[in-house]
């Protein structure tokens, strides 16, 4: 066989993805793509802000010379620099460029951080739901993926993680705003996090917390987002320019080592080490220098918050129960039977198109991503208010 | 400890010779001056892309066309792969189509991808040597092992020697070339002698694919020609890169190529999209790929290349090195006058500010590589040095 053994099993496990991605194809052909309310991809229809849309043409009519050969395989060193310099405004911490890495995108960092984190065995817990790719970022270094729990309003539950903590654990991946929930977790609940870590760390185990920020600058309502650097000293953030800038087909994110974990040199080297052996070599050059100077910057929230708003209300009124989403462009209802992924066969057969939970390790919900025409949104209202319709006749 | 014990030893063992010497010669350049250092020791051309790709980019990002920077699929945008299918039709003579080839984070993601989604835990994996020291990080980063076979002593395969080393694990023969470090071009007879013997363990029933790294495609000198492995052999896949031809190497863009003879085709791409997508990489650079479908014909000057490769080979004839002659790429790989190269290459860093890499990185001792993709000048102002240094290494005995 050509391919590998686990890959073939990984292709077989998410064979039901494929196979409803080919009813929703074919709906889209059968009804005409505009009568197909599709909610499955996380792939923001939002344009880059224009002002970095001139820089990036700006920088490649410059016509300097080497713009786009090879550089040191943890970037720009002027590039880091600016990174380093917006993260020290922010935290007040010591950042200085030998703690960013620039990375392809945040999926690739994360792959890196891993790498040069994980033995074989070495265990990760994820809060569950979770994004599914984190279990392949995982495997793909010898770890073993630890699923926690997270409460009703899906916030962390510290029981839960306290139990799974064993000698064997290395990291804990926290991801917020979070996909696929869209909720932000609070000051409190990180700070007792940290302190469950910091006694482990007392007792001689160090636990590091992976920070997949990809979503970090889309919150709502004015909600604050912790500072992981302020509140766990092993933090490591891993975060993309996908979402904030609208970049996400050009891969380019970085990785944020805190200044204040010690030894950190070898982990710096462990990670530009393996930035390079896992054949990334580096992230690519123009988008680099382009985001160097963009890290104030972001798309418009309140497009994002708009969109929010209508689905979450359509989402009421046609009596799903469903989290307010805090950021992010997620939104994760519960399905009204506990077979979700026959419930979104039936939102299917009402021309809507969403992600049973099971594809994110949580039964009994489905996930609709919102960042598409907002015109779209407002037209598949009539038939969400359909499906709640049959959902209450049926009960 | 705060990397894995693995990270930990890989980094000691090998923290690339490359790397090392790159550092050691920026401290030179920095006491001693630019001018005063001849590096030979890294890949990195010091040529622009070409004129018309840096317009075509130019025009690509003044187009509004919304949506050129969302996520596409993760082999890549449809439009590019047809585009690459069609030149890869006419150069190879065989019926590529969008589906045989699948845009990746250039060549080096390229590889990574495919093995991931090619070798289980165990499997083995030929590489011919000397041999580009990170093809030994790739193949076990994903529980394989690498199975060296030394090469001639012209640097062309040993076909007996790869045959003593295909056992029932053996999954694929990773070949690169032109090569690096020799820059060595397999000749036709050699690569059918070994499609021959690949073809001979079919009859067991054993598939061994060839996957061939062509990173260096188009650097290949007048008067040779580079083989069609396409045609010699039918489970050929072909890993390629755009840092070359089109001098974009920072941006990372590059592609695979699945012979159309590979009847498992559907299973292999969709084992390569769960592989992209499960290593990080997602998909290639959008608006690179888009750039890469327009400039398939390009080639690189080689008159520039040959022009280096002669005076830098001339040089070392004269100074009584013992060399095989480059055929294409832009490196050669050197007998060293002592057996310890470690310690010529030192000395001829140390006396002759003349930076090279020595041939225990690329898994054999004895020799060293050259590099010689730099400025002109950077050859003529380090003749008299390679020439002292022969003098009192060869000329002595």
């Amino acid at each position: 066989m050509a391919i590998s053994k686990k890959i073939a099993e990984s292709m077989k496990s998410s064979s039901w993805i494929r196979a409803m991605f080919e009813v929703g194809e074919g709906l889209k052909r059968l009804y005409g793509e505009e009568n197909i309310f599709d909610f499955t991809l996380g792939n923001p229809v939002i344009e880059p802000p224009e002002a970095l849309k001139k820089e990036l043409i700006r920088i490649v009519s410059s016509n300097v010379k080497g713009m786009h050969r090879y550089m040191s395989n943890s970037g720009y060193e002027e590039v880091r620099e600016d990174i380093s310099k917006f993260h020290k405004e922010n935290t007040g911490l010591a950042f200085t460029k030998d703690h960013i890495i620039m990375t392809v995108g945040a999926a690739g960092g994360i792959n890196v951080v891993l790498k040069a984190l994980l033995d074989p065995g070495d265990e990760v817990i994820v809060p569950c739901p979770f994004f599914i790719e984190f279990k392949f970022y995982i495997e793909n270094h010898g770890g073993v993926i630890i699923l926690v729990d997270t409460r009703e309003d899906f916030h962390l539950d510290i029981d839960n993680i306290e139990k799974a903590i064993n000698k064997k654990t290395k990291a804990i991946i926290i991801n917020s705003p979070h996909n696929p929930t869209g909720i932000v977790y609070n000051e409190k609940e990180l700070k007792e996090l940290a302190s469950l870590l910091m006694e482990k760390r007392k007792k001689g185990q160090r636990i590091f917390i992976i920070s997949d920020e990809a979503y970090k600058k889309i919150i709502y309502d004015g909600i604050s987002f912790p500072n992981f650097f302020h509140i766990y000293e092993d933090t490591i953030v891993v975060t993309s320019h996908s979402k904030d800038l609208a970049l996400p087909g050009e891969r380019i994110g970085y990785i944020a080592i805190s200044p204040l974990i010690k030894n950190a040199q070898a982990l710096i080297d462990a990670a530009i080490f393996a930035n390079r052996t896992l054949g990334f070599i580096n992230a690519p050059a123009i988008m680099q220098r382009l985001v160097g100077k963009f890290q104030k910057n972001s798309v418009d929230i309140m497009d994002y918050q708009k969109r929010r708003d209508m689905i979450y209300e359509i989402l009421i009124e046609s009596g799903f129960e469903v989290m307010k989403p805090m950021g992010a462009f997620y939104i994760f209802p519960k399905s009204p039977i506990p077979d979700d992924i026959k419930f979104v066969r039936t939102l299917q057969k009402h021309h809507i198109l969403a992600v049973p939970g099971v594809g994110f390790g949580k039964q009994g919900y489905f996930r609709l991503a919102y960042c598409v025409d907002l015109d779209m949104i407002e037209r598949s209202r009539k038939y969400f208010n359909e499906v709640g319709n049959a959902v209450k006749r049926e009960s | 400890m705060i990397v894995s014990k693995k990270m930990k030893k890989l980094i000691l063992d090998q923290e690339g010779w490359t790397r090392k010497m790159f550092e050691e010669g920026l401290r030179m350049k920095k006491t001693l001056g630019e001018d005063k250092v001849y590096d030979f020791s890294l890949g990195n051309p010091d040529v622009e892309p070409p004129p018309a790709v840096l317009k075509a980019l130019v025009d690509m990002l003044t187009d509004r066309t919304p949506g050129m920077h969302r996520y596409m699929e993760n082999n890549g945008y449809e439009s590019v792969r047809k585009e690459i299918a069609e030149y890869l039709k006419t150069y190879y003579g065989l019926h590529f189509t969008s589906k045989h080839v699948f845009m990746s984070v250039g060549c080096a993601g390229g590889i990574n991808v495919l093995l991931k989604a090619m070798l289980n835990r165990g499997d083995e994996v030929i590489v011919p040597n000397p041999f580009f020291w990170e093809f030994k990080n790739y193949i076990e980063n994903y529980g394989g092992v690498v199975r060296f076979v030394d090469t001639k002593e012209d640097f062309q395969l040993d076909i007996e020697k790869v045959e003593e080393a295909i056992n029932d694990k053996t999954k694929a023969v990773l070949l690169n070339s032109p090569n690096n470090p020799t820059g060595i071009v397999y000749s036709e007879t050699n690569l059918k002698e070994l499609a021959g013997l690949l073809y001979n363990k079919r009859k067991d029933g054993k598939e061994i694919y060839i996957i061939s790294d062509d990173a260096y495609k188009k650097i290949v000198y007048n008067n040779i020609k580079l083989p069609n492995l396409f045609t010699i052999y039918d489970l050929v896949i072909s890993v390629t890169s755009h840092s070359k031809d089109l001098a974009l190497p920072g941006e990372r863009i590059g592609y695979i190529a699945i012979s159309p003879n590979i009847e498992e085709i559907d299973l292999l791409v969709s084992g390569l999209i769960i592989s992209i997508r499960a290593l990080g990489f997602v998909n290639a650079p959008a608006i690179f790929q888009r750039v890469a479908g327009k400039f398939q014909d390009n080639s690189v000057n080689i008159r520039d290349y040959q022009e280096k490769r002669d005076l830098m080979y001339n040089t070392l004839i004269e100074a009584g090195f013992e060399c095989v002659k480059p055929m294409g790429a832009f490196y050669m790989f050197p007998k060293s006058p002592i057996k310890n190269e470690l310690e010529f290459v030192m000395q001829l860093q140390r006396e002759e500010r003349i930076l090279v890499v020595p041939g225990r990185g690329f898994g054999k001792s004895g020799y060293f590589r050259i590099a010689y993709c730099v400025p002109i000048g950077k050859i003529y102002g380090a003749i008299d040095g390679f020439k002292k240094i022969g003098k009192r290494y060869i000329k002595k005995g």
